[in-house]
């Protein structure tokens, strides 16, 4: 058996979403979603009600509104924004975990998906074009990944960096030379095997590829853009460095320029220092 | 004690057993200041080069920019008794991402923008580590103003 199926393999047998979480992927696909669904999916989950609530109490989010439950948030936020909290929330567990393969602390990995969760939203909004709903959603678990090729499969990232480093080549590129296979299409299979819409699906896959992404190009430049600002300013990033390569006239087809990148990058980071402070009101490490 | 320096912080010190540390510096820009014989300094990490990008921003968080960030260390420092003639400054940071599109080169518009402030201010950097596709990790002692890198599972001084 090759690397490649070897690791496919693995990806299923990785453990499902906790049931709240599930059932919210499955509201998000259902048109008709309500919030007494919702409500009804994740009331019982106490933990993930909490975090919810919190992340729901941040700036980006909530401004200087105080949100104290669910269905005040439900009412303020909307049922998609809700949604959208309650699978941030399902992954913060397992993507605030040291990611090994990659030399990434606690934290970092997590980090980086809210910033291009909020930096691709953020870049959309600025650039005024439509742009759909679950981009917040494929920016959070752009990069899950790595949590499968770092954490369960545990594959050694310093052999990775020395391809990618001798054949100046992106690290993604090193993967699939060592691996046979990349963090984005691994992501892209486990998100297919928990059944997830095939939007996000599809983001996930081509993120380091966007001219590939097909019908979904437009929100897979965006992930990709902010994906490679937050990488710039060193937004976890690990054994990877910033062995990143941006994809051909992904600028010139978003019309992304320097003043508007920067400003981007600086919200980015603000809000994401917002939504820290609400999840480790102790502070802890950056 | 270690202090840790965040993206768009800034730490100073006139304690000589404290360390300042800044971690994952990417396209920012990390200064490190120190006198000497005063045995004061600071560390920064400046995330973007220029403050005219989002002025109400850079009022509520001038260190997230260096051409606001870096005289405001500067003057504290002074304050703590530090001399301009006397200041050591050591920089790391201002990686880029393998390709060089223009709108993604922040890291060589905060160098030029960091030379530029410390020139103007007659401050000579001292030594630097910077470009690259690497991130680093910068480490400031107090007692000597030894600043340390550590990048890529290396760790060296910069002196």
């Amino acid at each position: 058996m090759s690397r490649r199926d070897e690791i496919l393999n693995k990806v299923s047998a990785i453990p499902a979403l906790p049931a709240s979480a599930t059932q919210a992927i499955r509201l998000i696909q259902s048109e008709t979603t309500g919030l007494s669904d919702i409500m009804k999916a994740i009331e019982y989950d106490v933990s993930l009600t909490a975090d919810v609530l919190r992340l729901a109490n941040s700036a980006y989010f909530a401004g200087p509104r105080q949100i104290s439950s669910l269905r005040e948030a439900g009412v303020l936020l909307g049922a998609a924004r809700i949604l959208q909290l309650v699978l941030a929330s399902a992954v913060f567990p397992v993507a605030s975990r040291p990611i090994k393969g990659y030399d990434l602390p606690a934290n970092d990995l997590l980090d980086h998906l809210l910033a291009v969760a909020i930096g691709a939203e953020e870049l959309g909004k600025r650039l005024r074009v439509s742009v759909p709903h679950y981009t917040f959603t494929a920016g959070l678990l752009h990069d899950i990944g790595k949590i499968v090729l770092g954490t369960f499969l545990e594959v050694d990232g310093e052999a990775i960096r020395q391809v990618a480093f001798e054949e100046q080549i992106s690290f993604e590129a090193a993967e699939d030379r060592v691996l046979g296979i990349n963090h984005a299409e691994v992501g892209a299979a486990l998100l297919e095997s928990w059944q997830l819409p095939e939007g996000i699906v599809q983001v996930v896959r081509w993120h380091h590829s966007p001219e590939l992404a097909g019908a979904e190009a437009l929100t897979a430049d965006l992930v990709h853009a902010a994906d490679m600002l937050s990488i710039e300013c060193g937004l976890g990033v690990g054994v990877d460095g910033l062995n990143y390569r941006i994809g051909p006239d992904v600028a010139e087809r978003l019309r992304l320029k320097a003043t508007l990148a920067e400003q981007v990058t600086a919200a980015m980071l603000t809000e994401l220092q917002a939504i820290r402070a609400q999840r480790r009101p102790t502070g802890g490490a950056a | 004690m270690q202090y840790t320096v965040g993206i768009s912080e800034m730490k100073i010190s006139s304690n000589p057993q404290d360390v300042l540390v800044t971690y994952s510096l990417g396209s920012c820009v990390g200064l490190a200041l120190y006198d000497p014989q005063a045995k004061v300094g600071g560390l920064i990490h400046c995330m973007l080069p220029l403050s005219k990008i989002d002025e109400a921003r850079a009022v509520q968080n001038p260190c997230m920019f260096t051409d606001t960030g870096v005289p405001l260390m500067m003057q504290a420092l002074f304050d703590l008794g530090a001399e301009r003639r006397r200041i050591v400054a050591k920089v790391a940071g201002a990686a880029k991402l393998l390709d060089d599109s223009n709108t993604f080169r922040i890291g060589e518009r905060n160098h030029v923008v960091l030379r530029k402030i410390l020139w103007k201010n007659n401050i000579l950097i001292a030594a630097e580590d910077v470009g690259g596709t690497v991130a680093r990790t910068m480490y400031v002692h107090l007692d000597t103003g030894a600043t340390i890198i550590k990048s890529a599972g290396r760790e060296y001084e910069l002196a």
